[in-house]
Parts: C-alpha cells; sequence; structure tokens
C-alpha cells in the first residue's frame, strides 16, 4: 500500500532510495562514522546512511554536525535525503544546500508507525506551492 | 524575499561574483524558511575549518582567495591542534602544517585568531539584541541566552555572513519565536554548585534532552559566576540543539517568568531535583569508582582566566600521576593572559599541559582522523571530566570509557591516577 506524508520542504530535489529510520534525536558530530558512512549508536548501529533517505525526529548535539554531513557528501557516504519530524535545524539547511540533499520538515509523527529501516520511499519537493512528499512503497 | 537595492546591486554582481556567489547561498537559505529579508549582523564567529575534514582547509583558502576581507569583526572556532605549541597535542606534522593554512587564510581575510569556542571570554560580547551569525553550539547559546544578542545555530554559512554582512531575519532573530516554551523548576540544587560545573552539565544535558530544539525557561536557580552558565547552556546544546534558554531573574529575556513565557503558557512544567541529575551522571559514566585512568580533561567548553587560576591555586606544589595525561583546554588569547599571571607555569611544572585552539574531540585523537590519515590510535582508555560535552564526544569519537565528576574530585583524579567519583 503506498502511503504518503506531506511536509514543509525545505531543500528541493527527487529521490527514490531505501529508508533509514531514527526514531529519536540525531546528531551527524557523534552518532556517524565519519570514514564508513555507518551509524555509531542506537538501534540502528552499524547501519550505513550511504545513498539512503535518513529520517529522524530532530537534530541535536554540535553545531559541527554540517560540516560531518558535507565531509560525508566529499566522500560519497552521505544520505541522498533528510526527513525529519520537526521544523529543522537551520546547521544542517545550510549543509543540505551546499550538498544539494533534497529536506523535508515538519512530517507528521505518525511517520514511524509505518516507516522502518529498510522501507522504500520517494522524497519529492518541489517548493513551487505544490504539495512536498514522503510517500512510502 | 525583499532585498534593498544595495543587497541587489550585491546579488547582481557589482561588488564582485564571489560576494553575489556568496549572498546567494543566504537568500537561498532565508527562502528556504521564507524570511522576508536580510538584516545586517554586527558580529561572526566564524568556522575554523579543520585538517581534519577532507577538502575543508582547501575550500577555505579558495573563499580566502575570492573574497578581501571580512565586513563585521569576526573571531574564529577551534582547529584540530594547538598551533602554538603543536607538539603539546602531538599531532603528527604533516596534519599540522596542513592546518596552519588556515590561520594565514584567516589572517587574509581579517579575523581574529582566537581559535576558541569561548570567544565571549576573549571579549566578543555582541549588544543586547544585535543580530549575529556563529558557529559553536555552547556559544551560539551563550550569545542568545545570557547577552540577548540574535542568532540560530550557525553552520558553514556564517562565512557567507561575515563577508557580506548579512543573515535572513527568521528563527531566534525574530522575537516571537524567543519565548519560552517549557518550564524546569530546580529544586535541590546542591549549595556548593556554584563553586563546581559538574551539577550545572548535568543539569544542562537533562534539560536538552527534554526539549530539544526548544526553548526552556528555568526558575530557581542560585546565583553563579558566568562559567557555569557557559557550562549549563553547552550542555544543553549537546543533549538537544537548544539554542535559547531563559532562567528567570538571571538572563536578560526573563526578568520575571511571565516575561519570560511572553505572556504564553507553558507547553510542560517539570521539576528537576538531585536524584535526576545522579541519574544522569551515572548514566553517562562507565568507568568503575577507583578504576586507573590515562586521560583527564577540563576546560571544555574552553576555561576563562578564573578557572585557570582556580586549577594553578589547587596544584601549586603537587604532582599529576605520572601515567596520566591532564589537560586544561582554554584559548591562546586567555593562556596568553595566563601566561603573563604565572598560573600557566604552575600548571605545568605539576604536570597538566594548558592546550589552546583545540579540545580532545577536535584533535588528531578522533578515530577516524587517525584511520583516514593511517595514524597511531591514541591509546586512551579512560577520562575523566567534569563536562557531559566532552563525555558524550569521547565516548564514541575517541572511542574510551568515562567518568564524570566534580572538578576538585578532577584535580584530584589526577593527582591519584584512578578515577574518584562526585
Amino acid at each position: 500500500m503506498v502511503k504518503e506524508y506531506l511536509g514543509k520542504g525545505v531543500v528541493k530535489g527527487c529521490v527514490t532510495a531505501e529508508v533509514v529510520s531514527i526514531p529519536h534525536s540525531f546528531s551527524f558530530l557523534g552518532d556517524v562514522e565519519m570514514n564508513l558512512g555507518t551509524l555509531l549508536t542506537g538501534e540502528n548501529k552499524g547501519v550505513s546512511i550511504k545513498n539512503k533517505i535518513l529520517l529522524f525526529s530532530e537534530s541535536k548535539g554540535s553545531s559541527g554536525g554540517c560540516v560531518v554531513l558535507l565531509t560525508l557528501v566529499k566522500k560519497q557516504l552521505a544520505p541522498a535525503g533528510i526527513v525529519t519530524i520537526k521544523m529543522p535545524d537551520y546547521n544542517l539547511v545550510e549543509g543540505a544546500i551546499l550538498s544539494n540533499i533534497p529536506f523535508l520538515a515538519n512530517v507528521s509523527p505518525t511517520i514511524f508507525e509505518t516507516v522502518r529501516t529498510g522501507s522504500q520511499a520517494t522524497l519529492s519537493i518541489h517548493r513551487d506551492g505544490f504539495f512536498d512528499s514522503f510517500v512510502l512503497h | 524575499m525583499k532585498l534593498t537595492d544595495f543587497e541587489k546591486r550585491m546579488l547582481d554582481g557589482q561588488f564582485g561574483k564571489a560576494l553575489a556567489e556568496s549572498l546567494h547561498y543566504i537568500v537561498q537559505f532565508g527562502e528556504a524558511f521564507d524570511a522576508e529579508r536580510l538584516v545586517d549582523i554586527q558580529y561572526c564567529h566564524y568556522p575554523a575549518e579543520m585538517a581534519i575534514y577532507e577538502g575543508s582547509i582547501e575550500e577555505l583558502q579558495a573563499f580566502a582567495a575570492d573574497h578581501s576581507h571580512v565586513v563585521v569583526p569576526t573571531t574564529s572556532s577551534t582547529l584540530c591542534a594547538d598551533m602554538q605549541y603543536p607538539e603539546k597535542t602531538g599531532i603528527p606534522e604533516r596534519l599540522a602544517q596542513k592546518q596552519s593554512l588556515t590561520c594565514s587564510a584567516h589572517q587574509k581575510l581579517g579575523i581574529q585568531p582566537t581559535y576558541t569556542c569561548t570567544p565571549q571570554l576573549n571579549g566578543a560580547i555582541p549588544a543586547f539584541g544585535s543580530p549575529i551569525a556563529s558557529v559553536e553550539s555552547s556559544a551560539i547559546i551563550f550569545f542568545n541566552s545570557m547577552l540577548g544578542a540574535r542568532t540560530n545555530r550557525g553552520g558553514l554559512f556564517t562565512k557567507f555572513s561575515a563577508v557580506t554582512g548579512k543573515y535572513p531575519k527568521m528563527g531566534y532573530l525574530l522575537e516571537e519565536n524567543r519565548a519560552g516554551q517549557h518550564h524546569f523548576q530546580v529544586k535541590d540544587f546542591p549549595a556548593n554548585s556554584t563553586e563546581d560545573s559538574l551539577w550545572w552539565s548535568a543539569l544542562g544535558f537533562v534539560i536538552g534532552s527534554s526539549v530539544g530544539s526548544e526553548v526552556p525557561v528555568i526558575t530557581d536557580m542560585p546565583i553563579a559566576p558566568i562559567e557555569r552558565w557557559i557550562t549549563l547552556g553547552a550542555a544543553m546544546a549537546t543533549s538537544g540543539s537548544v539554542s535559547l534558554f531563559h532562567a528567570v531573574e538571571h538572563t536578560p529575556e526573563a526578568y520575571t517568568l511571565a516575561m519570560a513565557f511572553k505572556g504564553k503558557t507553558p507547553q510542560t512544567s517539570k521539576t528537576i531535583d538531585k536524584q535526576m541529575l545522579v541519574t544522569a551522571i551515572e548514566q553517562m559514566t562507565n568507568l568503575l569508582p577507583n578504576e586507573k585512568i590515562d586521560f583527564i580533561c577540563l576546560g571544555c567548553p574552553h576555561y576563562s582566566l578564573e578557572q585557570l587560576r582556580i586549577i594553578s591555586n589547587r596544584l601549586q606544589g603537587k604532582k599529576v600521576d605520572p601515567d596520566v595525561r591532564f589537560w586544561i583546554c582554554t584559548s591562546r588569547m586567555i593562556r596568553s593572559m595566563a601566561q603573563t599571571a604565572g598560573y600557566v607555569q604552575v600548571l605545568e611544572e605539576a604536570g597538566a599541559k594548558v592546550i589552546a585552539d583545540t579540545c580532545p574531540v577536535e584533535s588528531h585523537m578522533r578515530i577516524s582522523t587517525c584511520q583516514e590519515y593511517h595514524l597511531p590510535l591514541p591509546q586512551i582508555r579512560a577520562l575523566v571530566t567534569d563536562s557531559f560535552k566532552m563525555a558524550r564526544y569521547t565516548k564514541d569519537l575517541i572511542g574510551c570509557k568515562v567518568g564524570l565528576t566534580t572538578t576538585e574530585k578532577a584535580i584530584q583524579s589526577a593527582l591519584e591516577g584512578r578515577y574518584l567519583v562526585w
């Protein structure tokens, strides 16, 4: 069944990819291994975020997170898209704009009831007045 | 977004291609958050491109070549080594050489060589109400909360603000977003806490975990030195991404509880007691009492002159256990004052190192940096600190066990070579 979640599009772009779902707050500094692009903490420990749609509730921690994201981009280990429940962290959006990573915010927390790590989804963000969405396949 | 004629001319390239591009990013950023216009910032705390991040130094050099200079007073954030005395942190020479390129690029751009996470202790005191652009989560929360300056959690775009002098009017630059959202009443805060950072760090960590990115209002806090408030904010910005808090009767936008909430009703109200702080300390600590240790780190965030004076007083005539590395991190500006005052000499005679410009987490000791540069791993087994921020990041990034304790017990732990609980 296709399920759609609407949100506020922050950075434009469209991508279809596997999801990594982190149902709590997340910090690029400290929660990601920079040489491997794998998660260091939580229930997804060891899972790669490379080319995945990274879904988490909100950002936390150091403002160095933005630099870690860009470093992952240079190493081709970055996520393909980012989705957050809360309004996005300014710091992280800077990194997403610089690296053209589509970013959707303000998505209903009920997303965690259906979307799991390994789910396939499409993120489409146009910022042109139409609905920006995350569609679970 | 509504732009002034001057901004339009800058965007059109009348002041050069580089400034047009920098302003373009600022405008794009503002549009992402539906900002109506840009404002003139009064100060910038600039990201210090670190050699441990791939391509970062090269990007800085290109940016410095393209832009003539910053247009507002600008200080610089931390580096990956003590660049005045690189041998102190044991950084490999090629990494130090690479990092030194940051210093020349910053000098060219007119950035003050502060290299610190506490620029406010180096004299960077933006006026109440002034918009600024800042990196460093612990500085951001201090500028917003203790000084009443206006900033969001800045990242790499702060460099575009430094050269254009512009930032979108959004987030905490808007008065309506500065209202408190959650009320925390602090009960049984330890009586001697004004002298010690640990409890402040624990309180900040507990509040940050609870509010995430929202605005907490704290009541019943004691009068305390400014360093305790720096510690409190740093911890809130570690477990959460808090950029602004109000402490009633202590911070400038909260003379009263009603003022802190701007007339709105708190979304939640909680009481925090000593037991909750103890639980947080115990959850973060994975060292056993009296377990042998090999590293003590104080100065997260970077210490003030007064904090260095207190530790030097305490270590006068004493000797740190020979198996223990004891780092006290500060800025080079404060270290220079401490040298003048004679504190550095006392500390180093006792066997401690006064490290400037960096900290263990930002240094080459990070496991990922060791792997990337084919360096031997730092061989740190057990670290003791009084800071939740240091504890949280060293655990995963350096891969050592950590023990939290009071500043006083951390010093005693350094002398005895074992972890003394608070």
